[in-house]
């Protein structure tokens, strides 16, 4: 694994915004770079990245299936009460989901460190599946990269399959699509989602999450129209709707959701000391442990981290070295848990993340994020990768 | 050559070989910059007042409670929802001997826009006009005139008194009738905003 400085190509920005990534570049500072890359081999994305994300994530679906039978471990991850049946029940039912990304420490030599899971919400997915690869392609016509160089990068690819598949099994094949209003860069995301549904042969309207309604009587949420909402993709995190006004109506009504009620499980942090209580010792986890009343003040090499939090928000870290690093945010009314601290690799002063993508449940593709700081945020930057 | 552009690197290919966007893009952005639909404006909530009765126009406007242009409408419409039938024997029967006419020029031109064709209708004596105000869901309010006919028939016997009297039961009738539509309107109405209701206090979902 390295980082290469490259020319950038020629007019991308211009292009980007014919793509429609209108977020390359946020409040004035630059979200995707495209002046270095970060090279694998294929070794490295096989054996390192590809295979232990499919390891990992039969370990979380065996660890869902032990949270839904189980009311003591619901609890322990502070799941409300009132969705314990709706998430039971659409995993028993087998309700299939559509994708998710686990973030991993990986410098190039020995085990990839898994940091933490986005299994409910993820984003940086159309940057991922859609113009990481137009810019491979791009980059190689330009001369910038060798004629031999490859991408790990079938996001998009499975994205269309996943979708066909959830379409053969909703109403009318139709799929609502919805985030939170005044989010440019989610709903951008979710617009790709919809174009991704309709290559896959769906009718892929957008509502605000805002505007989904109740109607007395009705047997599903409503659309702005009153007409039912058969199936609807959120982009808006299970812990919150559980929480919203409307929580308490969910488990009564029949909207199926993408993601799946039973996402909630693996999209909490709480999900990573129960990795380690049951497969201790395995090469891509950490140490992680519930943080207790009686926890002591956080020791050095130890991380921090809400259950629910995003983007990098309210996590705190001391290095080996007694350094500290933290982050501030909104997240500050759930449990905690602390996971050991592993370095991520450093690049000049940049810090390298690896977002690997599962869409079904099959891995299927990387992205690259950097900061100057040891904790991803929301402002990290997406850098391309090649495989050389 | 180089050695690379024999080696055949398709069967381990780790990316898919061709994308495209459907509706992302130059053509579709101006459908994310649209924003948001409007909401519904609904009628949560209707009062009347009290309605005047005037035997014509010119007595309507000398009341100076409305202008000529609204006694002329509210006139039109009254005459406009006045019942009309094809024989004088049809509307008698309804009606009550002796109640029934056919219109002047003036009137069928006014409730037709024509001043042709042969119809009978119960004899006008005058109309009632009220004012009616309307609360919305998003909060705005109209005020509206409505109006009502005052007609001769079997029971006011062609008395003034007893005709606007019997059309002010008609007009109290027909406002309970709205305002209890309006409350099941209100009562059917979808509740909105359920969801995402914190998230102006914490920007974003994605992760």
């Amino acid at each position: 694994m390295l980082r290469i400085d490259i020319p950038e190509r020629n007019e991308w920005k211009a292009l980007a915004h014919e793509l429609g990534f209108n977020f390359h570049t946020i409040d004035g500072e630059p979200y995707w770079k495209e002046d270095a890359y970060y090279q694998f081999t294929l070794e490295q994305v096989e054996r390192d990245i590809e295979a232990p994300t499919e390891e990992v994530h039969e370990m979380c679906m065996e660890l869902v299936d032990k949270v839904c039978h189980s009311n003591a471990l619901m609890q322990r991850l502070a799941l409300p009460e009132h969705m314990w049946d709706s998430i039971h029940n659409s995993w028993k039912s087998g309700q299939p989901h559509l994708y998710g990304r686990m973030d991993f420490a990986y410098s190039g030599d020995g085990p990839a460190k898994l940091l933490e899971l986005n299994y409910d919400t993820p984003t940086s997915l159309y940057e991922a599946g859609f113009f990481q690869w137009v810019w491979l392609e791009q980059a190689i016509a330009q001369g910038i990269l060798p004629r031999h160089a490859d991408q790990y990068n079938s996001i998009q690819e499975r994205l269309i399959n996943a979708m066909a598949h959830l379409g053969d099994r909703i109403d009318a094949r139709t799929l609502y699509f919805s985030c939170i209003k005044d989010n440019a860069e989610e709903r951008a995301t979710v617009h790709y989602l919809q174009d991704v549904a309709v290559q896959a042969g769906l009718k892929a309207p957008f509502i605000y999450m805002e505007d989904i309604g109740l109607h007395p009587g009705a047997e599903y949420f409503v659309d702005l129209n009153n007409q039912p909402i058969h199936a609807l993709f959120k982009l808006y995190p299970w812990e919150e709707m559980a929480d919203d006004d409307f929580g308490e109506v969910i488990p009564q009504l029949n909207t199926h959701w993408f993601e799946p009620p039973w996402k909630a499980v693996l999209s909490n942090k709480g999900i990573l000391p129960l990795l380690w209580e049951h497969f201790e010792g395995h090469p891509n986890l950490l140490p992680a442990f519930f943080e207790t009343a009686s926890s002591p003040p956080l020791p050095a090499g130890w991380v921090r981290k809400p259950f629910f939090s995003r983007e990098g928000n309210n996590i705190e870290l001391i290095t080996p070295a007694g350094q500290r690093e933290a982050v501030d945010g909104p997240y500050t009314d759930s449990p905690w848990i602390r996971q050991a601290y592993h370095p991520m690799p450093r690049f000049g002063n940049n810090h390298a993340l690896i977002g690997s993508w599962v869409v079904g449940d099959r891995a299927c593709g990387m992205g690259i994020r950097e900061d100057v700081g040891r904790i991803t945020k929301d402002s990290s930057c997406f850098v391309p990768h090649a495989i050389v | 050559m180089s050695k690379h552009d024999h080696t055949p690197h398709l069967p381990r290919r780790k990316r898919s070989g061709r994308l495209t966007l459907a509706m992302m893009g130059a053509s579709a952005f101006g459908l994310t910059a649209c924003g948001q639909p409007p909401q519904e404006e609904q009628i949560t909530e209707i009062e009347f007042d009290e309605p005047r009765s005037f035997q014509s126009v010119e007595d309507c406007v000398a009341e100076n409670v409305y202008t000529r242009s609204a006694c002329e409408d509210a006139y039109k419409a009254s005459l406009e929802s006045v019942p009309r039938y094809s024989t004088l024997e049809e509307c008698e029967a309804e009606n009550g001997e002796g109640s029934c006419t056919a219109p002047t020029e003036e009137q069928s031109q006014a409730a037709t826009g024509s001043t042709g064709g042969s119809w009978f209708m119960p004899a006008m004596m005058g109309y009632m006009v009220g004012s009616m105000m309307s609360n919305t869901n998003r909060g705005r309010s109209f005020e509206r005139v409505y109006q009502e006919p005052v007609y001769r028939n079997r029971q006011n016997q062609g008395n003034w008194n007893t005709a606007s009297n019997q059309a002010t039961q008609r007009v109290s009738q027909r406002n309970d009738a709205m305002r209890s539509s309006v409350a099941q309107n209100r009562q059917a109405a979808s509740q909105r905003r359920g969801f995402g209701s914190r998230s102006s206090a914490r920007g974003g979902w994605g992760s």
